[in-house]
This record gives C-alpha cells, structure tokens and sequence, in this order.
C-alpha cells in the first residue's frame, strides 16, 4: 500500500516513507515531513483542495499538488 | 543595554509571552531606510534592565518569506547589531519540530537559555518531558513556563538572567556561511539531507527526554475544524463572520469617532478664543488641527477592525479562513494568506500592505499588495455617507433594496470585484517562476489572549499614525495655504464681493467671506482649471477642489465640501451640506446638480481611485521603487474616471 498522501482516506494512520526531491523539499522536510513519521488525513477545505493532515502532534493545511510530494505507507505502529 | 531575542515557532506562544514580561514598555522601530520592523520592550533584571526583542515565529532559519527573513538578518547581525543572548520558546506538545529550528540557531554559536511553553496542553496530551534531561541534551538553562497563566512569570524572567552557549545538536560543515549565502539569495543544495539528519538527531534527544506520548489529543479542533472546513457550513460560518466583523466596526467605531471630532471642535473653539484673529489663528485651526484631527479620527475605526481581526487570528480562525478560501485565491493569482491583508485593507491599506510579508511567493505577494488599496478603507466611508445621503433618501426602495444600503454595499462591493479582475489580470501579464506554495500549520483553537490582541493592534495604529499622519498633516497644512492665498486681485475683488452680499442678506458674514475667499484662492484656481476634465463626470469646480484636496486623506473631502457650501462646522456637518447641496441647479440639465448620478458617480471614483499619497508611498518602500504606485495611481485613475464617467451617463437617463 505505497501511495501518495493526497490518495490516502480520512482518519487512516499512513506513515512518511519518502518525498519527492524538488523545491517543495526542505520545506516539508523543516516542516516536520520525515520519513518515520505519522500522517493521517483529517479533514478538506470546500472543494477538496487544501487538505488537512495530521503530522507527528500538529495539524498541517497541505494543496493537494504539494501533498503529491509525500511518499506514504500504511502504519504498521498501531 | 543587553539585548536579547525570542526566536520560536509560530503559535508557540511567544508574543504572549512578550507581551507579560514587557508590559507596556514595548516599542516598534523601524530600521534606517527599510520598513522592517522588530518589536522590543525593556524587562527589569536583578542584574539590570534588558532590551528584549520580538521577532516573528519561524520554523526554520532558510527562510523565504520577508517577515521570516527579518529573524535571519538579526541573528547575522546583517542589519544592526547582533543580539547578545537568545530566549528560545518550545511548544512542548510539538517538541520535534521545534528543536529543528533550536538545532540550527545552536550552531550560530549565541549564548542561550529555552523557555518550554503550554506544559499544561502538552500534559492533558500525555506527553511528560523531563527538563534536567532536556537541560542535559541542549546544554543551555531550560525554564517551563504556562503562558496563559500569569503564575510562572518568575521561571520565564530567571531565564532572561542565565545563558549559556548550547551543545551542538546536529554538526553541519560552515553552518553561518552557508546561512549567510542561502540570506543572500544563492541556492543551497543538500539543505533538505540535512534537515533529515537534524531530525535523526533530534529524535535521539526526544527519546532521551519525552517520558511519556500516549495519545495526541487534538479532538476538539478536529471537531470545530469539521464545521469550520465544510462544504456549506463553512462557507456560512465564513460570510457571516465577515459581517459580524463590519457590523461590529460599523457600531462600535461610531462613538469614539464623534467624541474625538467633538473634541477638536473644542480645541478650534478655544483656539479662536485665545489666538488674535488673522492668519496664524487660520493656520493653527485650518491647517495644523484639522490635518491632526483627520489623522486621529481614523484611529479608534482602524483599531477595532484590527482588534477584531486579531481576535479571529489569535483564536485561530484565520488560518481556517486562509485555508478554505486558498484555492479561489490561488485561481486569481493570490494565495489563501492574502485573506488577512485584504481584510485589513477594509480599515487601512497601509499596515495591511505590510501584512503581505508573511507571503512567500514574490508575486503573490505583490498582487496582493496591489489590490489592497481597491477595498474600501476607512476613510472612504465618510464620503459615502455623505454623498448617500444627500442624493437618496433614507426611505426609497430600489425594487425590494433599501436604496442607501444598496449603494453603500455596492461601493463596497465594486472595490471587491475591481480588486479580483486586477489580481486576474496581474496574473495573467506577470510571468511566475516561483513556485506558489501554501503549507500552513493550523494551530489549536484557543480563547484569544486580550492583552496580545490589544498590543498588536495598537502597533496597526501606530503604523497609520507615522505613516500616513506625517503625510496628512503636511498635505493638510499645503491645502490650506493653497485655499487662503490667492491672486492678489481676486482676492480683493472675493473680499468687496462678500462685503457686499453680507450687505443685502444680512446673514452670518464669516461664512460668506470664507466661501468667497475659496473660490477665489489658488485652490478655487485649481479647482476651476480641472473642471473642464471632470465635467464629464458631472462635477463642477467645487468638487474639484474637494477632489484635490482628498489627497491627504480621502476623507478631507467632507471637510471641504462644508466650507465651500458655508455650513458651520459645530452644526450637523452633513445634514448642513445636504440641504445646501440639494439647492444647487445643473445649469445644462435643469436638473438638481448634485442628485443621484452625481453622487453615484462620485461613490465609484472615491472607490476605485488611489487618492492616498500614504499608500503610494508604502508601496514604494515594499516594492523598492516608484514604478507601481506611479501605474496604480494613472491605471486606478483611469479606471476610476471611466466608471464614474459611465455611471454619470447611464444614470442621468433615470433621474
């Protein structure tokens, strides 16, 4: 189940495998976007576009083309 | 003096903070030619009085945006000199990410003490942090302080005293210079590999220290956050905050406004008193006074609108708001953030357009800023309330409208719709290689914090004082040289005039000289040599020396309007120049000169036109040159003129 985090269903606990190299990069990266972390989909702005995440303890309002940048798999934590 | 920064996160808490240890000896200061400005306040120590600095919340220090970038320039000493100790603030509910922006600032090697804020929060989360531990790993004094609570102050100003420089948490190869180089706008490669290894490192450190992380509890701001982010209930809850915004403004403005005016009048009444009567006595209440009381009438309407706003974005509204209305944002080419600067500009461009600066992407941020000045600001408002109310009376209905509200939201409106046709097409003419970027933390909701909100709108205020006070106050002090000195000849001929008239209809001669004396002023000569231009529009001269003199503020134009139409000032000021108005007759039409066209056409000028020097001005200095305050001022014009122009013609077939 490796997919990106704007394909991944509301309140499913996915974790960051990777992102996508490009200028989004660091950003996400100083943001808290790291391989290892939780995220789960919350909830969306009318539209469906931005999306709201949960990652780590914090919620991060994320465009879906920037969410495309977030290499996800499903948590094995539980 | 010590100075010491606050360096943090956003929402970490550290205005707050600020704003307890500083109370009321905070001042902004603005860095010699630049409009960056950093907020300080001076805290009592037992080994002296520091100087603390507030710097805005950032997450990391290879920062973009302007306001972010202020942080890096401080701590590299780039402009002024560098801070002698940094306080950092760390939401402890959140620690990872906040110690990547520690572990960086750490290398730049600035002795430093931490302060671990919302413990409380962070403890209903179950999340325990062990601060010897934590002291340990960062190798500097940390304190826990609860910013919503005035009880630990005491551990908050101990770490004011105490710093020490800190272990280095992740070691990177020539940090500062590559820091400063990345400040100078030269790209930086591998940063992302190395935010990576920080947070491995960071991840042994909060091993170390987090005792105990069950569940990450944010379940009441998921549940507002699903009315607040749905589909129809969001966008209700959005419109009718926004006018709850206004209603408020509209209701609680109107009070102060008059005791303020109330209270010049006074001042004015003493001043003809005190003063020998002549020129100075004219200069000292027509010029000085009335530029100072135009200045800060204004104050308690911007005020409350940036109270208000506060509120919403200090409880986290508006971020939600910025998050629902990014994507129509985004389509005309600004960014969901632009929301906070286009409210703001409803009360006054010129802190709005300082707002942009937490926009990252250069043209965003520039479209914003030039869209600000089309939403009506403050001081339009009067105009139209005049004008309203002397062309349309309050008990027609247009169709099923209330005439005079139908208009006053129309003028309200046209800017808005004007503003989104200009994004649109700045955003087609303009060539975009930046990326446009939205990633935006929404933080807890939280009840707003007064004294923050109070603090933050109060520098708004001061913002509109220096900025545009100095411009008005001088402007006004040109027009009234401009209206009392004329061509010696018609001078003496307005005087023998009015002398005359006073002579037949025995009436208030004071009056009859002053508006003599106008028309035949330079200003008068102004006025008269613009009419063939704005005859178009429906005006006559005398509007046009209101027109011009609506260059220090908008809302001079009041002001004018009654000396030339002789209403004393202490009286009802717009009920006097209504009655005298609705007399006047369009020699070319028959009709009433200055009826309904005419005041519609007028609304749609004042609307869309960039009268305000102020603004112009704060537009340069945020741009770095005169190029698109000059274009706005000839393209708002334009548009300005042709608007009015059409609704002159269109309307003149009705009334």
């Amino acid at each position: 189940m490796n997919t990106t985090a704007n394909h991944i269903g509301i309140n499913e606990i996915y974790e960051i495998r990777s992102l996508k190299e490009n200028d989004l990069t660091l950003k996400l990266a100083e943001m808290g976007c790291v391989p290892g972390t939780e995220i789960v989909k919350l909830y969306t702005a009318p539209g469906g576009d931005p999306i709201a995440f949960r990652i780590d303890s914090y919620i991060l309002g994320l465009r879906k083309s920037e969410a495309e940048n977030i290499f996800v798999k499903l948590s094995e934590l539980e | 003096m010590k100075r010491i920064a606050l360096i943090g996160n956003p929402n970490c808490g550290k205005s707050t903070l600020f704003n307890r240890l500083t109370g009321l000896s905070q001042k902004t200061s603005n860095l010699p030619g630049t409009t960056v400005e950093s907020t300080t306040g001076q805290v009592k120590l037992k080994s002296g009085t520091v100087e603390l600095i507030d710097l805005p919340g950032i997450y990391s220090l290879f920062a973009q945006a302007e306001d972010e970038r202020l942080v890096v320039s401080t701590l590299l000493g780039i402009e002024g000199p560098k801070p002698d100790a940094i306080v950092f603030i760390i939401d402890g509910s959140n620690i990872r990410r906040n110690l990547l922006l520690v572990s960086q600032v750490a290398e730049l090697r600035i002795p430093s003490s931490c302060i671990l804020t919302m413990a409380d929060t962070a403890k209903r989360r179950s999340i325990d942090i062990d601060i010897k531990a934590l002291e340990n790993e960062l190798g500097i004094p940390v304190a826990v302080v609860n910013p919503r609570s005035d009880k630990n102050t005491q551990s908050a100003i101990l770490s004011l005293e105490n710093q020490t420089i800190g272990k280095i948490i992740s070691h990177n190869e020539n940090f500062e210079p590559r820091l400063r180089s990345f400040y100078e706008g030269n790209k930086e490669r591998g940063l992302s590999e190395e935010t990576l290894k920080r947070y491995t490192d960071i991840e042994k450190i909060v091993k170390k220290v987090v005792i105990s992380s069950q569940t990450r509890n944010r379940n009441n701001t998921i549940k507002i956050d699903k009315y607040v982010t749905h589909p129809i209930f969001g966008v209700v809850i959005f419109f009718l905050v926004m006018m709850a915004l206004f209603q408020g403004v509209f209701t609680l403005a109107s009070g102060p406004m008059d005791l303020i005016e109330t209270a010049f009048g006074c001042v004015k009444m003493q001043i003809d008193e005190f003063l020998p009567n002549g020129m100075w006595a004219d200069f000292v209440r027509d010029g000085i006074l009335s530029g100072i009381s135009g200045v800060i009438v204004f104050v308690p309407q911007i005020f409350i609108l940036f109270f208000l706003i506060g509120i919403l974005e200090d409880s986290g509204y508006m971020v939600r708001a910025s998050f629902i209305t990014d994507r129509i944002m985004r389509k005309i080419g600004l960014n969901g953030r632009s929301i906070i600067p286009l409210v703001g500009g409803f009360a006054c461009a010129i802190p709005s357009i300082m707002a942009t600066r937490t926009i990252k992407n250069k043209r965003e941020r520039l479209i914003t800023m030039l869209v600000v000045p089309l939403m009506s600001c403050s001081a339009r408002l009067p105009v139209y309330f005049l004008l309203i109310s002397l062309a349309i009376p309050a008990s027609s209905f247009w169709g099923p409208f209330h005439a005079q509200t139908f208009v006053m939201t129309s003028a309200y409106f046209a800017g808005i719709i004007l503003a989104l046709i200009f994004a649109m097409i700045y955003k087609i003419i303009g060539n975009d290689k930046e990326k446009s970027e939205f990633i935006l933390e929404l933080p807890t909701y939280q009840s707003p914090r007064i004294q923050t909100v109070i603090s933050q709108a109060w520098i708004k205020c001061r913002t509109f004082l220096s900025e545009a006070g100095k411009v008005i106050i001088v402007i006004s002090m040109i027009l009234w040289a401009l209206s009392s000195f004329g061509p010696k000849e018609a001078m003496k001929n307005a005087h023998l005039k009015a002398v005359e008239m006073t002579k037949i209809n025995k009436v208030d001669s004071a009056q009859i000289h002053n508006t003599q004396k106008l028309e035949a002023s330079y200003a008068g000569h102004l006025g008269k040599f613009i009419e063939p231009a704005i005859k178009p529009l429906g005006y006559d001269w005398k509007t046009g020396i209101a027109l011009i003199s609506s260059f220090a503020a908008r809302e001079v134009f009041v002001g004018t309007m009654s000396t030339l139409f002789q209403t004393p000032e202490d009286d009802d000021q717009v009920k006097g120049i209504r009655t005298k108005m609705q007399a006047e007759i369009n020699p070319d039409t028959g009709k009433p000169l200055y009826g309904v066209p005419y005041a519609i056409s007028l609304i749609f000028f004042y609307a869309f036109a960039l009268q305000c020097i102020s603004t112009m001005a704060v537009i340069k200095k945020e741009t770095g040159s005169w190029t698109w305050p000059v274009a706005l001022f000839f393209i708002y014009g334009g548009i300005a003129y042709i608007g009015a122009f059409a609704a002159f013609r269109i309307l003149s077939h009705y009334f």
